[in-house]
Protein backbone atom coordinates (compact mmCIF):
# COMPACT_ATOMS: atom_id res chain seq x y z
CA UNK A 1 0.00 0.00 0.00
CA UNK A 2 1.33 3.53 -0.67
CA UNK A 3 1.77 5.95 2.00
CA UNK A 4 -0.08 8.92 1.28
CA UNK A 5 0.66 12.40 2.70
CA UNK A 6 -1.18 12.61 6.12
CA UNK A 7 -2.39 15.94 6.41
CA UNK A 8 -4.94 16.33 8.87
CA UNK A 9 -4.41 18.23 12.15
CA UNK A 10 -6.47 16.82 14.97
CA UNK A 11 -10.41 17.17 16.22
CA UNK A 12 -11.79 20.62 14.57
CA UNK A 13 -15.21 19.36 16.56
CA UNK A 14 -17.12 16.87 17.82
CA UNK A 15 -20.85 17.38 18.28
CA UNK A 16 -23.78 16.34 20.40
CA UNK A 17 -27.56 17.19 21.21
CA UNK A 18 -28.28 18.70 24.38
CA UNK A 19 -31.45 19.43 25.94
CA UNK A 20 -29.95 20.68 29.47
CA UNK A 21 -27.59 23.65 27.85
CA UNK A 22 -27.61 25.62 31.33
CA UNK A 23 -25.96 21.89 33.23
CA UNK A 24 -23.80 21.85 29.62
CA UNK A 25 -22.53 24.93 30.20
CA UNK A 26 -22.21 24.31 34.19
CA UNK A 27 -20.33 21.20 33.55
CA UNK A 28 -18.21 22.26 30.27
CA UNK A 29 -17.53 25.84 31.41
CA UNK A 30 -17.69 26.33 35.25
CA UNK A 31 -16.71 22.71 36.45
CA UNK A 32 -14.11 21.80 33.90
CA UNK A 33 -13.43 25.27 32.99
CA UNK A 34 -12.98 24.50 28.72
CA UNK A 35 -13.54 28.17 27.46
CA UNK A 36 -16.45 28.53 25.32
CA UNK A 37 -15.06 29.66 21.63
CA UNK A 38 -17.69 29.90 19.57
CA UNK A 39 -21.45 29.95 18.87
CA UNK A 40 -23.64 29.85 16.06
CA UNK A 41 -27.14 31.43 16.81
CA UNK A 42 -29.47 30.19 13.53
CA UNK A 43 -33.15 30.77 12.80
CA UNK A 44 -33.86 27.16 11.14
CA UNK A 45 -31.71 25.93 8.66
CA UNK A 46 -33.44 25.07 5.28
CA UNK A 47 -35.85 22.19 6.25
CA UNK A 48 -39.19 23.59 7.09
CA UNK A 49 -39.23 21.47 9.93
CA UNK A 50 -35.70 22.45 11.22
CA UNK A 51 -36.30 24.29 14.86
CA UNK A 52 -34.14 27.36 15.58
CA UNK A 53 -30.79 26.40 17.28
CA UNK A 54 -27.79 27.76 19.33
CA UNK A 55 -24.79 25.57 18.38
CA UNK A 56 -22.36 26.56 21.02
CA UNK A 57 -18.18 25.24 21.42
CA UNK A 58 -15.88 24.53 23.92
CA UNK A 59 -12.28 24.40 23.90
CA UNK A 60 -10.59 21.25 24.54
CA UNK A 61 -6.69 22.31 24.20
CA UNK A 62 -4.70 21.87 21.19
CA UNK A 63 -7.51 24.34 19.69
CA UNK A 64 -9.61 21.22 19.17
CA UNK A 65 -13.57 21.65 20.15
CA UNK A 66 -16.20 19.91 21.82
CA UNK A 67 -19.73 21.79 20.32
CA UNK A 68 -23.55 20.82 21.29
CA UNK A 69 -26.59 21.58 19.53
CA UNK A 70 -29.57 23.31 21.72
CA UNK A 71 -32.77 22.99 19.31
CA UNK A 72 -35.71 25.08 20.70
CA UNK A 73 -38.85 23.62 21.29
CA UNK A 74 -37.14 20.11 21.06
CA UNK A 75 -37.90 17.23 23.78
CA UNK A 76 -35.90 14.27 24.54
CA UNK A 77 -38.41 12.02 22.65
CA UNK A 78 -37.54 13.36 19.30
CA UNK A 79 -34.89 10.90 19.32
CA UNK A 80 -37.30 8.05 20.33
CA UNK A 81 -38.29 6.68 22.93
CA UNK A 82 -36.59 7.44 26.27
CA UNK A 83 -34.57 4.45 27.08
CA UNK A 84 -33.54 2.66 30.38
CA UNK A 85 -29.61 3.17 29.35
CA UNK A 86 -27.33 5.07 27.14
CA UNK A 87 -27.63 9.10 26.78
CA UNK A 88 -29.69 11.96 25.53
CA UNK A 89 -28.39 10.96 21.86
CA UNK A 90 -28.51 6.74 21.98
CA UNK A 91 -30.73 5.17 24.03
CA UNK A 92 -30.92 1.53 24.78
CA UNK A 93 -33.05 -1.20 26.63
CA UNK A 94 -32.72 -2.75 29.54
CA UNK A 95 -30.85 -5.82 27.82
CA UNK A 96 -28.55 -4.05 26.08
CA UNK A 97 -24.98 -5.39 27.78
CA UNK A 98 -22.90 -2.35 29.39
CA UNK A 99 -19.81 -2.60 27.11
CA UNK A 100 -21.84 -1.80 23.97
CA UNK A 101 -23.41 1.17 25.75
CA UNK A 102 -20.19 2.46 27.25
CA UNK A 103 -18.10 1.88 23.70
CA UNK A 104 -18.54 4.72 22.20
CA UNK A 105 -17.15 7.83 24.56
CA UNK A 106 -14.77 10.51 24.12
CA UNK A 107 -11.45 10.67 26.02
CA UNK A 108 -9.92 14.13 26.06
CA UNK A 109 -6.02 14.09 26.79
CA UNK A 110 -3.72 15.39 29.17
CA UNK A 111 -0.03 15.69 30.08
CA UNK A 112 0.31 14.58 33.46
CA UNK A 113 -0.94 12.87 36.75
CA UNK A 114 -1.04 16.45 38.01
CA UNK A 115 -3.32 17.52 35.75
CA UNK A 116 -5.34 14.67 35.81
CA UNK A 117 -5.88 14.92 39.60
CA UNK A 118 -6.81 18.95 38.92
CA UNK A 119 -10.01 17.47 36.91
CA UNK A 120 -10.37 15.03 39.12
CA UNK A 121 -10.39 17.18 42.18
CA UNK A 122 -12.58 20.05 39.24
CA UNK A 123 -15.45 17.11 39.16
CA UNK A 124 -15.15 15.81 42.28
CA UNK A 125 -16.15 19.19 43.83
CA UNK A 126 -19.24 19.44 41.64
CA UNK A 127 -22.64 17.48 40.70
CA UNK A 128 -20.91 15.13 38.57
CA UNK A 129 -17.92 13.31 40.55
CA UNK A 130 -15.55 10.93 38.94
CA UNK A 131 -17.32 6.69 38.58
CA UNK A 132 -13.87 5.49 38.23
CA UNK A 133 -9.98 6.14 38.34
CA UNK A 134 -8.02 3.45 36.45
CA UNK A 135 -4.73 2.56 35.79
CA UNK A 136 -5.10 0.34 32.76
CA UNK A 137 -1.04 0.07 33.34
CA UNK A 138 0.47 2.28 30.32
CA UNK A 139 -2.75 5.11 30.71
CA UNK A 140 -4.84 6.18 33.24
CA UNK A 141 -7.93 7.64 32.90
CA UNK A 142 -10.82 9.46 35.24
CA UNK A 143 -14.85 9.03 33.82
CA UNK A 144 -17.60 10.10 34.15
CA UNK A 145 -21.27 11.03 32.57
CA UNK A 146 -21.56 14.81 31.29
CA UNK A 147 -25.23 16.33 32.14
CA UNK A 148 -26.39 14.68 28.82
CA UNK A 149 -25.48 11.17 29.87
CA UNK A 150 -22.08 11.02 27.56
CA UNK A 151 -19.13 8.97 28.18
CA UNK A 152 -16.53 11.66 29.39
CA UNK A 153 -12.69 10.41 30.24
CA UNK A 154 -10.09 12.45 30.38
CA UNK A 155 -7.04 10.41 29.97
CA UNK A 156 -2.60 10.56 30.68
CA UNK A 157 0.10 8.28 29.23
CA UNK A 158 2.08 6.71 31.83
CA UNK A 159 4.84 6.18 29.24
CA UNK A 160 5.06 7.44 25.70
CA UNK A 161 3.92 5.24 23.03
CA UNK A 162 6.99 2.82 21.26
CA UNK A 163 7.93 2.80 17.95
CA UNK A 164 7.19 -1.02 17.68
CA UNK A 165 3.91 -0.05 18.90
CA UNK A 166 2.96 1.31 15.83
CA UNK A 167 4.50 -1.25 13.51
CA UNK A 168 2.64 -3.98 16.37
CA UNK A 169 -0.93 -2.29 15.31
CA UNK A 170 -0.16 -2.34 11.36
CA UNK A 171 0.13 -6.07 11.77
CA UNK A 172 -2.91 -6.58 13.83
CA UNK A 173 -5.05 -4.40 11.18
CA UNK A 174 -3.55 -6.30 8.31
CA UNK A 175 -4.57 -9.81 10.32
CA UNK A 176 -7.86 -8.28 11.13
CA UNK A 177 -9.06 -7.76 7.74
CA UNK A 178 -7.98 -11.05 6.79
CA UNK A 179 -9.39 -12.85 9.22
CA UNK A 180 -13.29 -10.75 8.80
CA UNK A 181 -12.82 -11.77 5.18
CA UNK A 182 -13.22 -14.97 5.76
CA UNK A 183 -15.98 -16.94 7.69
CA UNK A 184 -16.43 -16.91 11.48
CA UNK A 185 -13.52 -14.74 12.40
CA UNK A 186 -12.28 -15.10 16.33
CA UNK A 187 -9.86 -13.59 18.37
CA UNK A 188 -7.65 -17.31 17.78
CA UNK A 189 -8.22 -16.97 14.14
CA UNK A 190 -6.98 -13.54 14.31
CA UNK A 191 -3.81 -14.45 16.48
CA UNK A 192 -2.72 -17.22 14.48
CA UNK A 193 -2.91 -14.72 11.03
CA UNK A 194 -0.79 -12.18 12.82
CA UNK A 195 1.64 -14.91 13.73
CA UNK A 196 2.14 -15.92 9.97
CA UNK A 197 2.39 -11.91 9.26
CA UNK A 198 5.26 -11.60 11.75
CA UNK A 199 7.24 -14.56 10.52
CA UNK A 200 6.61 -13.01 6.56
CA UNK A 201 7.54 -9.17 7.65
CA UNK A 202 9.45 -8.87 10.37
CA UNK A 203 13.46 -9.59 9.94
CA UNK A 204 15.04 -12.01 12.59
CA UNK B 1 6.76 -26.74 17.74
CA UNK B 2 4.82 -24.28 19.89
CA UNK B 3 5.38 -20.55 19.17
CA UNK B 4 3.80 -17.46 21.14
CA UNK B 5 4.78 -13.75 19.82
CA UNK B 6 5.22 -11.18 22.22
CA UNK B 7 5.73 -7.70 21.65
CA UNK B 8 8.92 -6.25 22.96
CA UNK B 9 7.33 -3.11 25.51
CA UNK B 10 8.30 -2.97 28.91
CA UNK B 11 5.14 -4.26 30.87
CA UNK B 12 5.65 -7.48 28.52
CA UNK B 13 8.69 -8.75 30.31
CA UNK B 14 7.48 -10.24 33.23
CA UNK B 15 5.50 -12.37 31.12
CA UNK B 16 8.70 -13.57 28.78
CA UNK B 17 10.53 -13.95 31.78
CA UNK B 18 7.96 -15.98 33.22
CA UNK B 19 7.68 -17.95 30.10
CA UNK B 20 11.53 -18.58 29.97
CA UNK B 21 11.78 -20.27 33.82
CA UNK B 22 10.22 -22.86 31.94
CA UNK B 23 13.82 -25.52 30.89
CA UNK B 24 11.43 -26.77 27.95
CA UNK B 25 10.68 -23.19 26.24
CA UNK B 26 13.28 -21.33 24.43
CA UNK B 27 12.64 -17.52 23.97
CA UNK B 28 14.37 -15.87 21.11
CA UNK B 29 13.94 -12.53 19.22
CA UNK B 30 12.15 -10.98 15.77
CA UNK B 31 12.34 -7.62 15.28
CA UNK B 32 10.30 -5.93 18.27
CA UNK B 33 8.84 -9.81 18.99
CA UNK B 34 9.67 -12.16 21.72
CA UNK B 35 9.62 -15.36 19.99
CA UNK B 36 8.80 -18.41 22.84
CA UNK B 37 8.86 -21.48 21.16
CA UNK B 38 8.34 -24.99 22.89
CA UNK B 39 7.78 -28.84 21.44
CA UNK B 40 5.28 -28.78 23.65
CA UNK B 41 3.00 -26.66 25.48
CA UNK B 42 3.80 -22.72 27.03
CA UNK B 43 2.33 -22.32 30.43
CA UNK B 44 2.61 -18.44 32.17
CA UNK B 45 0.95 -18.48 35.45
CA UNK B 46 -0.47 -14.95 35.87
CA UNK B 47 0.46 -14.15 39.55
CA UNK B 48 4.37 -14.64 39.16
CA UNK B 49 3.85 -11.98 36.10
CA UNK B 50 2.58 -9.53 38.37
CA UNK B 51 0.24 -8.68 35.31
CA UNK B 52 -2.82 -7.00 36.27
CA UNK B 53 -5.93 -7.07 34.17
CA UNK B 54 -4.89 -4.88 31.09
CA UNK B 55 -1.57 -6.00 30.51
CA UNK B 56 -2.58 -9.25 30.79
CA UNK B 57 -5.59 -10.12 28.72
CA UNK B 58 -3.62 -8.40 25.62
CA UNK B 59 0.32 -9.84 25.69
CA UNK B 60 0.07 -12.06 23.24
CA UNK B 61 0.66 -10.31 19.84
CA UNK B 62 0.21 -14.03 17.78
CA UNK B 63 0.35 -17.62 18.34
CA UNK B 64 1.89 -19.89 15.38
CA UNK B 65 -0.63 -22.49 13.13
CA UNK B 66 0.76 -25.24 15.27
CA UNK B 67 -0.27 -24.28 18.83
CA UNK B 68 -3.96 -22.79 20.03
CA UNK B 69 -4.35 -21.13 23.46
CA UNK B 70 -6.45 -23.84 25.77
CA UNK B 71 -6.39 -21.00 28.48
CA UNK B 72 -5.63 -17.47 29.09
CA UNK B 73 -7.44 -16.84 32.52
CA UNK B 74 -6.53 -14.75 35.93
CA UNK B 75 -4.58 -18.13 36.39
CA UNK B 76 -3.06 -18.70 33.85
CA UNK B 77 -1.83 -18.42 29.98
CA UNK B 78 -1.35 -21.66 28.13
CA UNK B 79 -0.16 -22.64 24.95
CA UNK B 80 -1.07 -26.46 24.09
CA UNK B 81 0.32 -27.98 20.65
CA UNK B 82 -2.34 -28.67 18.03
Amino acid sequence: MTEQDHRVRGVDHVAFPTFDPAATVRFYRDVLGFPVVHSICAAGWGPENHPDFIHFFFDIGNDDRIAFFYYFGATPQVGGPVGEKGDVYARFGADVPEYFVRSRHLAIHVDSEDDLLEYRRRLDASSWPVEMQIQHETIESIYTHDPNGYMFEITRAMRPVTPQEDDDAALTIDALLDVVAGPEPTFGKLLARKAELIVERVPV
Amino acid sequence: MTTLYVLDVPENTAVVKIADEDPEVTVGRRGWYFEISSAGSIVVDRRATGCRHAVWYSCVAGVGRDGRITQHDKNALRVDPV
